[in-house]
């Protein structure tokens, strides 16, 4: 092979080059528009954590889902729900961020999540067995004067570890800027 | 090996990327957004069952229509609810040429009920559960958004899928050129 385009001149490498990478180039702006929209685990991608009580997370400690949410798209705060699955792992409700707070003429008053958001959900017992859990997320959200995505399900899976032990009090003062 | 191949090879290769630039800066917009495969048989979509805001079993075969507009929407979904007006202001001017809009949503139907007195809307808003969405994705919306737009002509065949808001000024040069007579 380097033989045979050995025999071409500089010019026409280059030429075929470029012709070749306009092609490349050209072809998935066509495919990946930015008006398709998004699927829901593109828009909106949960990683989940698992948090003991060590200073580094403010004595808390519990699951964190951490939501990476695409530009342009949020997620409605009230329309979360998450279970634990084995649901042998208890879980109290859901402590968000802040949010965003939009009014709408149709639908009132919402809180919504942009670009990211971390939830905690604390544990309610104060030993965890450990083992293989899923968290289960239902969701719901929008693309910004768009769309809308129906209640759409996000499954993560959780290991906890031998040796993971809830040490504190499970359900502590929550740190400024979160709420239950 | 023939001295003529590269020659070929960048010309297909120009004519490819080319043709794909030209492809790629064509305005994406107001081109509808991507709608997938429809997996529904007509006569199986004629058939799905909603209820009506009195408790009542429908189904899309009850509606004769020479284009029946089915819009899948939520009480929750914004751009579904900015469209609707547009939608009761269509269905009032071609009614009398044949068209059809009725409303699907899975939610609660008092909610819905409301929405519809509160926005005036002047066609039929119909509910059901899991089967919206199941009708929906088997009607092209594989991701599972709304709103979804789908125009059947009278038989169940899907003239048009779309998803996202339905302008009202595209969606009555659609119906025109579906219904080119005006009859």
């Amino acid at each position: 092979m380097q033989g045979y385009f050995g025999r071409f001149s500089g010019t026409m490498r280059r030429f075929l080059g470029l012709a070749a990478a306009l092609a490349c180039l050209a072809f998935p702006a066509r495919a990946a528009s930015p008006d398709d929209p998004l699927e829901a685990d593109q828009a909106f991608r949960p990683t989940v954590r698992l948090i003991s009580g060590t200073a580094d997370t403010s004595g808390r400690h519990g699951i964190d889902i951490e939501y990476r949410i695409a530009a342009g798209y949020y997620l409605y705060r009230d329309r979360m729900h998450f279970e634990v699955l084995p649901a042998t792992l208890l879980i109290a409700p859901a402590e968000f961020p802040r949010g965003l707070e939009v009014e709408d003429p149709f639908l009132g008053k919402s809180v919504i999540f942009r670009q990211s958001a971390t939830i905690h959900l604390p544990f309610t017992v104060s030993s965890v067995r450990p083992g293989q859990y899923r968290v289960r997320i239902t969701a719901q959200g929008c693309a910004e004067n768009r769309l809308c995505y129906a209640p759409f399900v996000q499954e993560l899976p959780l290991n906890i570890p031998p040796g993971y032990r809830v040490t504190d009090s499970p359900v502590r003062p929550l740190p400024p800027g979160l709420q239950r | 090996m023939k001295a003529w191949l590269p020659f070929a090879g960048v010309g297909v290769l120009a004519a490819l990327a080319g043709a794909s630039l030209w492809l790629a800066s064509t305005p994406t917009i107001p081109t509808p957004l991507k709608s997938e495969a429809v997996e529904a048989a007509p006569a199986a979509v004629m058939a799905a069952k909603f209820v009506d805001h009195e408790g009542k079993s429908r189904v899309l075969g009850q509606i004769a229509g020479k284009v029946i507009v089915v819009n899948f929407w939520a009480t929750w979904c914004t751009p579904c609810v900015e469209e609707m007006p547009g939608f009761a202001r269509v269905q009032a001017r071609w009614e009398a040429r044949g068209v059809r809009f009725v409303g699907l949503a899975n939610d609660d139907p008092a909610k819905v009920k409301a929405f519809g007195e509160r926005l005036a809307i002047n066609y039929p808003l119909w509910t059901g559960e899991a089967a919206v969405m199941d009708l929906s994705r088997r009607l092209g919306n594989r991701i599972g958004v709304l709103p979804h737009t789908v125009l059947l002509d009278g038989e169940g065949q899907v003239i048009e899928s779309r998803i996202g808001i339905y302008a009202e000024e595209k969606l009555e040069a659609r119906l025109k050129e579906i219904l080119p007579q005006g009859i």
